[in-house]
């Protein structure tokens, strides 16, 4: 009587006990049809073996994640002084178009931990008639002229902990 | 070997040991590399907010394994009510992630219609042969994540496997 796929696929997994490790052997050094079934079922575990996520793609996603924990939960270090996660969740039809990512910082309060000044990089902090300008004339420069960069790598400079989540959502493709 | 989930140092030994495998299971039920990052992040994070002891390596991961896993299921379940709408096929995008220096168009294109079909499967196949090709566990390491006995384990293996190959075999046709 010829094996069913279910004990191939039980040696196959190498999970399969003696004696009837050594049957199956016996079988299929005799019979082609078993052997033939035999290696189709283990091209098939192969190719799905073979499918798996990319190392480098996980070396990634774990330097992220570590990244992430170092400061949410061993970091008693440095002072924290965002740790905000925006996300926002689009429809799945709104991605179909294009990938969207919104980014919204608001109320960015800058203290100086020494001095309590508020203390945006290189803004000057006081407001009087020298530092009124028009828009388009003005030459102090103010918190708008600072690009989302240039903040973040002012305040790291400076020690604090910043973390800033941009999510975006992946488009979905159709062939 | 004792291992505390909040200790710093046991913490980080558990994490570089197991993060791999995390990610494989919730990559392949959800094939959604950034949905899979932070569900490995959610799992890591409870286990050391759970200040847990475990009595080896082993333990830690079989814990990890069947958060991720109830984690990735049940996201996909949301978005799959989310999108009810649209195509069952089309929620998947699995076009992302390739494994190293593998650029042969054959080879992707089998990466592709393979991961299509994983994704296909019915919950309880998918849990087993992500547990089983992409974790690498045996049977009797399933059947403790699952909670199930090891001969349900062997029959679902073998099941999820035919299944499998007909989504496989359809395509080339
Ligand atoms: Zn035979």
């Amino acid at each position: 009587m010829c094996l069913d796929d279910q004990i191939l696929n039980t040696y196959l997994d190498g999970e399969l006990e003696e004696p009837f490790r050594s049957q199956v052997e016996e079988h299929m050094s005799y019979c082609s049809a078993c052997r033939d079934r035999y290696k189709k079922l283990k091209n098939l575990k192969l190719m799905v073996e073979a499918s798996v996520i990319s190392d480098s793609e996980i070396e990634t996603r774990k330097a992220n994640v570590l990244r992430m924990i170092e400061n949410t939960c061993f970091s008693k270090k440095k002072p924290s002084f965002f740790k905000r996660q925006l996300r926002i969740n689009l429809p799945a039809f709104a991605t179909v178009a294009a990938a969207f990512v919104f980014v919204f910082v608001g109320s960015i309060v800058y203290i100086n931990r020494e001095t309590n000044q508020f203390i945006p990089p290189n803004v000057e902090n006081t407001i009087d008639e020298n530092n009124v300008n028009l828009v388009n004339s003005k030459t102090v420069k103010t918190i708008d002229d600072y690009s989302l960069e240039e903040i973040l790598d002012s305040l790291d400079k400076r020690g604090y902990t910043v973390d800033l989540k941009i999510k975006g959502v992946a488009p979905v493709t159709f062939e | 070997m004792e291992l505390r989930s909040s200790d710093e140092a046991a913490f980080r030994q558990v994490y570089d040991q197991v993060f791999p495998v995390i990610m494989k299971v919730a990559f392949h039920v959800t094939y959604n590399l950034d949905v899979s990052e932070d569900i490995c992040q959610d799992a890591f994070i409870r286990f050391f907010d759970k200040n847990m002891v475990f009595e080896t390596m082993d333990d830690a991961k079989f814990w990890l394994i069947r958060v991720t896993k109830n984690l990735a299921i049940n996201q996909i379940k949301r978005k799959a009510r989310e999108t009810a709408s649209i195509e069952k096929l089309k929620q998947v995008t699995p076009t992302s992630s390739y494994k190293d220096g593998a650029s042969q168009l054959l080879f992707q294109e089998s990466t592709e219609s393979v991961r299509k079909a994983v994704a296909q499967l019915s919950e309880k196949y998918k849990t087993v042969i992500v547990l089983k090709e992409y974790a690498g566990l045996d049977y009797k390491q399933i059947s403790k994540i699952l909670n199930i006995s090891e001969s349900n384990v062997k029959v679902r293996v073998h099941r999820a496997r035919k299944e499998l190959e007909v989504l496989l075999g359809r395509e080339d046709a």
